[in-house]
């Protein structure tokens, strides 16, 4: 008698998750193949004839799109690699030895965490502009790499904790160095972690907006820049166009964190609990 | 057994701390300094002490942006944490699709601030959006989100639960799955199902998560910049920016830079504030034992 209700309940539930997850950018990516008079047509929703026109309009109007897509994947494989890297060494050394001041140094990483990134603008504005790294991938990848590398050092941290401490000391008894070991018993072993963190940080150099707004123009300029701007052509936002761009900007990384999910939420519940 | 710290293990350590310290901490040291000075592009900075305080604290347009802030972190993070923690039990209590479904709630943790804009204006475009519409068959008012700035402000609070209840869901059905089935056979022995096994076994195992999903979003939300900027840019009239934007006008387009570096040192404060409790809590928990 009540399990009517309650399997209705469950499927009312579904149906709600998935249009609130989904919806939104299912609609964005539908929308991209409509002609401009179907796009806001309620009797055009989900059926109509799909066109190619607006992927056609962005390629030959906004040249600038396909460059900062360029911009985004160089930036976001730097820092992923730059990231990744540090955070395997320093997981390394937090997981396996101790005392007071790298205690003092791990507290560290956590606290500076906890400054909001807008603020730092304000007195790397200047010197950036000095050093000339203004408009440069180098700078969007070495920001984005810090903001990433304290949770991607705890990650590493908690991933390498699993790994057998025996299969160093063995390693080091052969006359292993410490960079060695990491090289040979700790990097095939944590890969796992690394993935973990890799997705972090992509998702999050790939999605940017608030340090490539402020520190890039023309030259590095990073698809989610363009995607903005092209919001900001308003009146007469050309919505068929900015569809296709989004699509093509989202499409890429969703498909990757539906992929990576499994580290995805092996990460996050480590970075959480830990740190 | 760990290794006493040695030489190697800072090597190892270095980079990461270089580019924490270097790029992020030193930074914010140096803001606090600018805070207590006079300076624009260019001029030789002076000493004014406390006067960019006094003057941001003065000013109805910071007060206004605080404001907002608070506003829009209090309805986010809780609102946030509330569906996370039910979408959670819903999983637990077992779903059909359930790897399928886990795929789809995580979805937005992939989008762009910028693409999450895209979405939501228009579905929310005036007299023609999908949901304006919607809520006009239902006879409800239209969503002005660009002239009203409660509106505004709703449509950023929208936008940001969206991009950000996959990670608070993700903490708290981790915590979920965590609890051991035998704790609510033990509660239905005694009589205690549905609701009381809830208040009873659920949310007290369920604390600690929520506590730390809860500081997580509070200190995040507290940084909103990017979901403001794209959809209102602040306006109208300066009425829905958040502290984050105040704190780029003041620097970038009013070249306000003792006011900018006063703002983001309160801000500094804020977020050090609100993770008092945390830093103290993992402070004992590194340190305590030796002291």
């Amino acid at each position: 008698m009540r399990k009517l209700p309650l399997s209705l309940l469950k499927a009312i539930g579904i149906v709600a998750i998935v249009a609130w997850s989904i919806l939104p950018i299912a609609l964005i990516v539908l929308s991209s193949f409509k002609s401009d008079r179907d796009i806001f047509s309620p009797s055009a929703r989900f059926s109509f004839m799909p066109t190619l026109v607006n992927y056609e309009l962005l390629w030959s109007r906004w040249g600038d799109f396909f460059h900062g897509l360029w911009n985004s994947f160089l930036v976001t494989l730097g820092a992923t690699l730059l990231a990744v890297l540090v955070s395997l060494l320093a997981g390394f050394a937090y997981s396996r030895h101790a005392g007071r001041g790298l205690q003092a140094s791990a507290f560290f990483l956590i606290f500076v965490r906890l400054f909001p990134p807008i603020v730092i603008t304000l007195p790397l504005f200047p010197v950036v502009n000095w050093l000339k790294l203004n408009d440069t991938h180098l700078i969007l990848i070495l920001l984005y790499a810090t903001f990433f590398v304290s949770l991607g050092t705890i990650v590493m941290r908690t991933f390498i904790d699993q790994i057998p401490r025996e299969l160093d000391e063995a390693a080091m008894i052969d006359g292993a160095s410490q960079f060695q070991i990491i090289a040979r018993v700790i990097f095939p072993l944590a890969a796992q972690g690394m993935l973990a963190v890799a997705v972090f940080v992509i998702v999050y150099a790939w999605n940017e907006f608030l340090f490539a707004f402020i520190f890039t123009t023309t030259r590095a300029k990073t698809a989610p820049l363009v995607v903005a701007e092209m919001i900001g052509a308003v009146e007469g936002v050309e919505w068929g166009v900015l569809f296709a761009a989004s699509a093509i900007q989202l499409l890429p990384v969703l498909a990757f964190v539906i992929l990576m999910q499994k580290h995805l939420v092996a990460g996050l519940t480590a970075g959480a609990v830990k740190g | 057994m760990q290794q006493r710290s040695s030489l190697p293990a800072f090597a190892l350590v270095s980079p990461v701390q270089l580019m924490v310290g270097g790029i992020i901490f030193l930074p914010a040291i140096y803001v606090f300094w600018l805070s207590l000075h006079q300076s624009s592009f260019g001029q030789a900075a002076s000493f004014v002490g406390l006067a960019n305080y006094a003057k941001v604290l003065g000013d109805p347009y910071f007060w206004r942006a605080l404001f907002n802030t608070v506003i829009v972190v209090a309805i986010v993070v809780h609102v946030e944490l509330l569906l996370g923690l039910l979408m959670a039990l819903f999983f637990a209590s077992g779903i059909p699709f359930r790897a399928l479904m886990l795929a789809i709630v995580l979805a937005p943790y992939a989008v762009s601030e910028v693409s999450a804009v895209v979405m939501w204006r228009y579905l929310f475009e005036p007299d023609v959006g999908m949901m304006s519409r919607l809520l006009g068959t239902i006879g409800l008012p239209p969503i002005e989100w660009s002239v009203n700035p409660s509106h505004g402000l709703l449509m950023v609070c929208l936008l940001s639960i969206w991009l950000h209840l996959p990670f608070s869901f993700i903490i708290l059905y981790a915590a979920r799955l965590s609890v051991p089935d035998e704790l609510y056979e033990a509660a239905a022995i005694d009589g205690a199902t549905g609701w009381t096994a809830f208040r009873r076994v659920t949310l007290p195992l369920l604390m600690p998560a929520l506590l730390i999903a809860a500081l997580f979003r509070y200190i995040f939300a507290f940084r909103l910049f990017s979901e403001v900027w794209l959809m209102t840019g602040g306006g109208p009239a300066r009425t829905t920016e958040v502290l984050a934007v105040y704190l780029y006008l003041e620097a970038f387009r009013y070249n306000s830079f003792g006011a900018a570096a006063a703002t983001g040192w309160l801000l500094v404060l804020a977020s050090l504030l609100l993770a008092l409790f945390y830093l103290r809590g993992l402070y004992r928990e590194m340190f305590g034992k030796h002291a």
